[in-house]
């Protein structure tokens, strides 16, 4: 008898709301680099546990990141 | 008057003493203006994450400044006819 998936949802708290970060810099690329995936993709929200707000700030600053050569846009992890 | 955070992306070739020479001469079209310039940092040399002109490296500075649109417009289209500037940001971050 296979097992049903015994998954067990942790409930995230968004970073940034915890710390009462009202402004995301786009200049903190160590802050940015753990909201990108190592092939340099934008981690979705289900995965970074940010809210709506939040994670529209840090998709926006890393945008911003990418343009001025602060972050790649594509990394050749292979 | 709005306060403004400019990023500017300089040549590597440049030596880094001339930076802030010649910058403080671009921004003498803010101050001219009326505007006053805040903070002039200069991160130096930093890797590029991709390649710009095919260069690697550039020159990192950020400017924070008060002035006018105008003259912010007047001096980002100064910076982006020297072709010692790799790239420009302009951001309010009073809006970010």
């Amino acid at each position: 008898m296979a097992k049903p998936p015994v998954r067990k949802p942790k409930k995230k708290v968004c970073l940034f709301c915890q710390d009462k970060v009202t402004r995301v810099d786009y200049k903190d690329t160590g802050l940015l680099r753990k909201f990108i995936s190592d092939r340099g993709k934008i981690r979705a929200r289900r995965v970074s546990g940010n809210c709506t707000q939040h994670q529209r700030d840090v998709a926006t600053a890393i945008k911003n990141a990418r343009e001025m050569a602060l972050l790649p846009y594509t990394s050749t992890a292979r | 008057m709005r306060r403004y955070e400019m990023m500017i992306i300089l040549d590597p070739s440049l030596e880094e003493r001339t930076v802030q020479p010649s910058l403080d001469q671009f921004l003498k079209v803010v101050t001219a203006a009326g505007g006053t310039v805040d903070k002039v940092d200069v991160w130096g040399r930093r890797r590029l994450a991709y390649e710009i002109d095919k260069k690697s490296e550039g020159i990192y500075t950020v400017v924070d400044m008060t002035a006018e649109p105008d003259a912010v417009k007047e001096l980002d289209r100064q910076l982006n006819l020297n072709e010692a500037v790799l790239r420009t940001k302009i951001l309010r971050p009073d809006l970010h």
